[in-house]
């Protein structure tokens, strides 16, 4: 890409009077021979595999071995696969314990609008930042023809089934393979591309035209007891959300591409990364919990709270954001911290009894927002954008204490009752969100200049990383209350997320950390000599670089906290794993089936995992565009 | 050498700049790496408008002092007072200072994860707090003065050297500086695209803008500097006008670099 562009120089000035000096000026090079290579003539699949796989002994023997190795491998998976003894109806008929375990049946409906808003919010992202791309259809055709090649050996070699069922099988891949053959060799395969999102769309489309026509049968798992199996086509309660879904992703992706050269794309951008963050706490409140509001008490305390945090705080930040008054707005924002921590002081003390917690938290983030309005504020547009981030972190952080604070409507038997892959997934995202920042702030206080944080930072990172994460899962788990103000307590759940992302916040501290060292340190003296405050340095100049070097880091971090939840099951978390190893495996109707379980479980967290790091890749690819 | 000895010599200070205010004053600068002592006692004056060269042979400091002028280098001794403000260790002097004096790198060291215009808009967001309309105008306005309009929307890495080092110097024009620093501006460019930089820098100097330059081309700074320091050692050796300094030097260090360069 940048070698392309480079030919692209001819129009600045100097470049012109260059040319100009000379007698004769060359003719300009119009296609630039990086674009196009000279086209080899296609060669065999023989000779590709004479090049590459047989061109020395020692590779011959290496191919051999290797295919030898492949094939058993293959065959004893297919065997174990595909016995007859294998009971895979223990998947089918646990599906809903593997999504939800325990959650009250007759409230799925809130799953689904969970699970709803963020297919919406993916379909809208997808638009915006433009995921997906032309992909040849030669690609396509050689990924049919390599399954069904695949397939054709799978048959071929699996111990499974009758000589003549192998033979139509073997007809059937056959017929793939011929057909896809016959689109890769023709002309027309090799000029034309088609999006990719469309091709994903036609494949969620057949998912779902699956789900209403092939009849796997309708499990249901009711009161702790497996309903008889029924044929048919799966359940309507399973059919109609789904594909409910797959019209909202389609639609949401559509409107997105309708809106995105009409709307001001990175305001929208900005948008939908904020409404992603918040739908994290969201979702948790509308599967977890439904407020039971009690109107006098938001009335009377909650509403006057917010109203005088809201426009108080508004005007003390509209204030530190004016950058006449940036010492002033400094001050006052030390200030308000000393208050906010005097007040929790004076409350361990026993002097402030009637305090809400929730009062000391906001004095503490009011001052930090006014210590940062000099930093971030400016002209009147920038300074109205602060003020009302201000008004809405503090109106969110109102609502979610309010609702805490309500009792619930979600009628649940015990305080874990959700479970399986929601609960994965949940924790999961919890604490890769929270853990980030966490993350990122250590990272720069262990590189900082100033002694008392980097000792602080170095330190907490240490011991954190000696520690094995099951210690501070139970620790959260068990200890946390006692360490908490008095009336305080926490769902066991968030207690251990939350011990979780702290854990997973030190390791990722250090992988920033490397990021932050490869950043140069011409970088920070640019910054610094245009006048950028530290903090600016930080957040506009070397973080973004920082973060960008280590992405590979980061994702494998996440693949690790996405695995490592099983973990959770050790304090009393019905886990996806677990759910197979230890629910599944021991119902009386699938005694022995627990391999069956766990071959699924792995699979279902290989496309979680592989997903990640596709996305990954792309991420890098995307992100490096215009560097070198 | 110590501290009080400043080399005057005929014409060191040209007789147009006499009467100008002075903008840079160092008195006894000293500053040491671990053992090394780096600068041994500058004592200069640098007058508003006005053009600098400095030169030496590398390792005499100069980037040294130049550095401590905007203080990513801290002096350890002697004073510094840049635009009236004593460079000391309170951030809100610094910061001041900084938004000040643009300077230029040899490296370039453009953002190379913003595009040009982001490059040059950046500072003038969050440190001059301009609306972000008004920053666009002024860094289309500079890319413009720079030679480079149609390269706003690129990365740096897309661009060649010289067209770097052309934004960096624009980036460092958003900030309104009153002096610009330039230190080995053209040293990390192939031959062919020092020109275009010196061009716009010869430019900057005409427009009246204070600078003080790190170069090792000796036509640029006779065609341009209104006075040429030569540095060594970490001390300054000889000060005079470009054509005391190129036909009549008096110091021996000076005319034994002098041979050596030309």
């Amino acid at each position: 890409m940048a070698v392309s562009d480079v030919g692209g120089e001819f129009g600045s000035r100097a470049e012109a009077g260059l040319l100009a000096l000379r007698a004769e000026p060359e003719p300009e090079i119009t296609v630039s021979p990086f674009e196009r290579p000279p086209e080899r003539p296609p060669k065999g699949p023989w000779r590709w595999a004479k090049d590459n796989l047989f061109s020395s002994v020692f590779n011959t023997i290496l191919t051999v071995v290797t295919a030898v190795v492949v094939v058993a491998v293959l065959r004893g998976l297919t065997a174990f696969i595909f016995a007859p003894e294998r009971q895979w109806r223990s998947v089918g008929v646990n599906l809903r314990l593997y999504m939800t375990q325990a959650y009250p049946q007759e409230q799925y409906v809130r799953v689904w609008v969970v699970f709803g808003i963020m297919v919406a919010l993916g379909g809208l992202s997808f638009a915006f930042w433009r995921a997906g791309g032309p992909m040849p259809v030669r690609r396509i055709t050689g990924f049919v023809m390599g399954m069904a090649g695949f397939g054709a050996l799978v048959v071929l070699v699996g111990p499974f089934v009758a000589v003549p069922t192998k033979l139509v099988w073997l007809a059937v891949a056959g017929a793939f393979f011929a057909a896809a053959a016959v689109v890769h060799s023709s002309e027309w395969s090799r000029r034309t591309e088609v999006s990719s999102m469309r091709v994903w769309f036609t494949v969620l489309v057949l998912l779902i035209l699956a789900v209403w026509l092939v009849p796997f049968g309708h499990h249901s798992f009711v009161d702790g007891a497996v309903q008889p199996s029924e044929p048919g086509t799966v359940a309507m309660s399973t059919k109609v959300p789904l594909t409910v879904m797959a019209v909202v992703l389609v639609a949401a992706y559509w409107v997105g591409v309708a809106l995105r050269d009409r709307v001001p794309a990175n305001a929208v951008k900005g948008t939908l990364a904020l409404a992603w963050l918040l739908s994290v706490p969201f979702n948790l409140f509308v599967i977890l919990r439904d407020p039971d509001w009690d109107y006098g008490r938001v009335l009377s305390v909650w509403l006057p709270l917010f109203a005088l945090f809201a426009i108080g705080g508004g005007v003390l930040c509209w204030f530190a954001t004016n950058p006449s008054h940036a010492e002033g707005g400094r001050l006052l924002g030390g200030l308000i911290l000393v208050a906010g921590g005097l007040s929790y002081l004076l409350t361990y003390l026993g002097l402030l009894p009637g305090m809400l917690q929730v009062v000391r938290l906001s004095i503490l983030l009011l001052g930090v927002f006014v210590l940062g309005g000099p930093t971030f504020g400016g002209a009147a547009r920038a300074r109205r954008r602060y003020v009302a981030a201000w008004m809405l972190f503090i109106g969110l952080l109102y609502y979610f204490v309010a609702a805490i604070n309500s009792p619930s409507t979600v009628r649940v038997n015990t305080e874990l009752f959700l479970g399986g892959l929601s609960i994965t997934i949940l924790v999961a995202a919890s604490t890769m969100i929270i853990s980030f920042p966490i993350g990122v702030l250590l990272a720069l206080g262990r590189t900082s200049k100033m002694p008392i944080f980097r000792v602080m930072c170095t330190t907490y990172i240490e011991i954190v990383r000696g520690v094995p994460l099951i210690t501070i899962l139970f620790f959260f788990s068990v200890m946390l209350d006692l360490f908490l103000p008095r009336g305080m307590s926490i769902a066991e759940i968030m207690a251990v997320t939350l011990g979780y992302s702290l854990f997973s916040a030190a390791y990722l501290a250090e992988n920033v950390r490397g990021g932050l060292q490869a950043v140069r340190r011409g970088q920070y003296e640019a910054s610094e000599a245009l006048g950028m405050t530290a903090v600016q340095t930080s957040a506009f100049i070397v973080l973004p670089q920082a973060l960008r070097a280590v992405i590979p880091a980061l994702v494998g971090q996440m693949i690790a906290v996405f695995k490592e939840t099983s973990l959770l099951a050790i304090v009393g978390v019905f886990d996806f794993l677990f759910i197979a190893n230890k629910v599944v495996g021991t119902q009386s109707e699938f005694l022995g089936a627990r391999r069956e379980n766990l071959l699924f479980v792995s699979f279902v967290y290989w496309i979680f995992t592989f997903s990640m790091s596709r996305a990954s890749l792309r991420l890098e690819k995307k992100l490096g565009v215009g560097e070198r | 050498m110590t501290d009080e000895t400043i080399p005057e010599v005929a014409g060191a200070v040209p007789e147009r700049l006499a009467d100008r205010d002075d903008i840079i004053i160092c008195e006894g600068v000293k500053k040491w790496f671990g053992d090394f002592q780096a600068l041994r006692g500058i004592s200069a004056t640098i007058k508003e408008k006005e053009v600098v060269v400095v030169l030496g042979p590398s390792g005499s400091g100069k980037s040294t002092w130049i550095r401590c002028l905007n203080r990513l280098e801290v002096h350890q001794e002697g004073t510094i007072v840049v635009d009236g403000v004593e460079l000391t260790n309170d951030t809100r002097n610094i910061e001041k200072i900084r938004s000040e004096v643009g300077m230029v790198f040899q490296q370039f060291n453009l953002f190379p994860h913003l595009t040009v215009i982001d490059n040059v808009t950046l500072a003038q967001l969050w440190v001059r707090k301009r609306p972000r309309e008004e920053a666009n105008e002024v860094a289309m306005a500079l890319l413009d003065r720079v030679g480079i309009p149609e390269q706003a929307a690129k990365y740096p890495g897309q661009l060649s050297g010289g067209q770097q080092q052309r934004v960096a110097i624009a980036r460092a024009l958003a900030m309104d500086p009153k002096i610009m620093l330039f230190d080995e501006p053209t040293s990390a460019l192939d031959p062919e695209m020092i020109k275009e930089v010196l061009d716009v820098m010869k430019e900057l100097a005409r427009s009246g803008m204070t600078m003080m330059v790190i170069t090792h081309e000796m036509g640029f700074a006779r065609e341009v500097a209104d006075r040429i320091m030569f540095m060594e050692a970490g001390e300054i050796v000889e000060v005079g006008t470009p054509e005391h300094f190129f036909t009549n030097p008096t110091e021996d260090r000076t005319k034994l670099f002098l041979s050596q360069i030309l």
